[in-house]
């Protein structure tokens, strides 16, 4: 998958067979995070902060329902893959990217936690068998995904 | 508010009437945790009704709208350093070189803070930061 062009404020991107079923395969698992893992602060403990940490959570709950509706749109719509010789076009506007780019960070972060959060700096690997696979695989998808996106705003 | 002038029960009505007009604001602006001051009606009338600020205990005025909370985003092994710099850029509106440096705080130092604001712009910051899933959160100076 990669930027073809642009066009006026949109981006024109090729996506081959394959590569579209796998961006379905990744965006279909959204969402992974639930809205209650955020804290709004590590250390702030009183009855204002519990109220002002639900706000936040039905606030995040209410943007995954929109990002959730926006992705269920993209997925059926019939004109958003145009053929084309060599597989598919894709057209994305910016604020579309913006919403992608979170769906997308949402299945990489959720996968990685399913994972158990490895880090391999501080000594916490990747423990690999069939039922972490899947999540690492979802996970590196999801990043793969990101960085196409990520480098065609940035022009490069 | 219907009570006339000179009528006996025109203290209690302006103080029910001021009492559920600032619980409706109040209850409005909760979500927001700021001080509201509603002054009580001057009336002529009744000159033992003296205007006067209503402080809603609840609140602390001169921390919550002081730039006494510093937003801070932590460090995600899982984050790409490219996607942090680019969450910074368009939260913040800052230039690439800017994000960059607070994503590089990120990734050596394991934190940084991105700001100091009132609660109220800091809790709009957080949200920001985690609708795209950054770890952010907002402690107090």
């Amino acid at each position: 998958m990669k930027l073809i062009r642009t066009k006026r404020d949109k981006l024109v991107f090729a996506i081959s067979l394959p590569e579209k079923r796998l961006l379905f395969e990744v965006l279909k698992l959204y969402p992974l995070i639930s809205a209650t893992h955020h804290r709004l602060s590590k250390t702030a403990r009183s009855a204002k902060h519990d109220e002002n940490q639900r706000l936040l959570e039905e606030s995040l709950a209410a943007q995954r329902e929109e990002n959730r509706k926006n992705v269920r749109a993209m997925l059926d719509e019939p004109g958003r893959f145009q053929a084309a010789a060599s597989g598919f076009q894709l057209t994305l506007s910016g604020p579309e990217i913006e919403w992608l780019l979170q769906v997308l960070n949402d299945i990489r972060v959720g996968s990685w936690i399913a994972l158990g959060s490895p880090d391999p700096e501080q000594g916490k690997k990747t423990t690999f068998n069939e039922k972490t696979v899947p999540h690492f695989r979802m996970m590196e998808l999801a990043g793969t995904f990101q960085m196409v996106f990520l480098d065609a705003l940035s022009g490069r | 508010m219907n009570c006339s002038v000179g009528c006996p029960n025109r203290n209690s009505a302006l103080e029910t009437a001021h009492t559920t007009v600032n619980q409706t604001i109040t209850g409005a602006l909760d979500s927001c945790a700021r001080t509201f001051y509603f002054p009580v009606m001057a009336t002529t009338a009744t000159p033992e009704v003296r205007p006067g600020i209503h402080r809603d205990e609840e609140t602390d005025s001169s921390t919550d709208l002081e730039p006494g909370y510093r937003v801070i985003c932590w460090n995600d092994p899982v984050n790409l350093m490219d996607y942090v710099t680019h969450v910074f850029q368009v939260v913040f509106g800052w230039q690439r070189q800017k994000a960059e440096v607070h994503m590089m705080q990120v990734h050596n130092q394991g934190k940084s803070v991105l700001t100091r604001e009132s609660m109220e712009k800091a809790e709009f910051y957080v949200h920001q930061l985690q609708k795209y899933s950054l770890h952010a959160t907002m402690e107090r100076d």
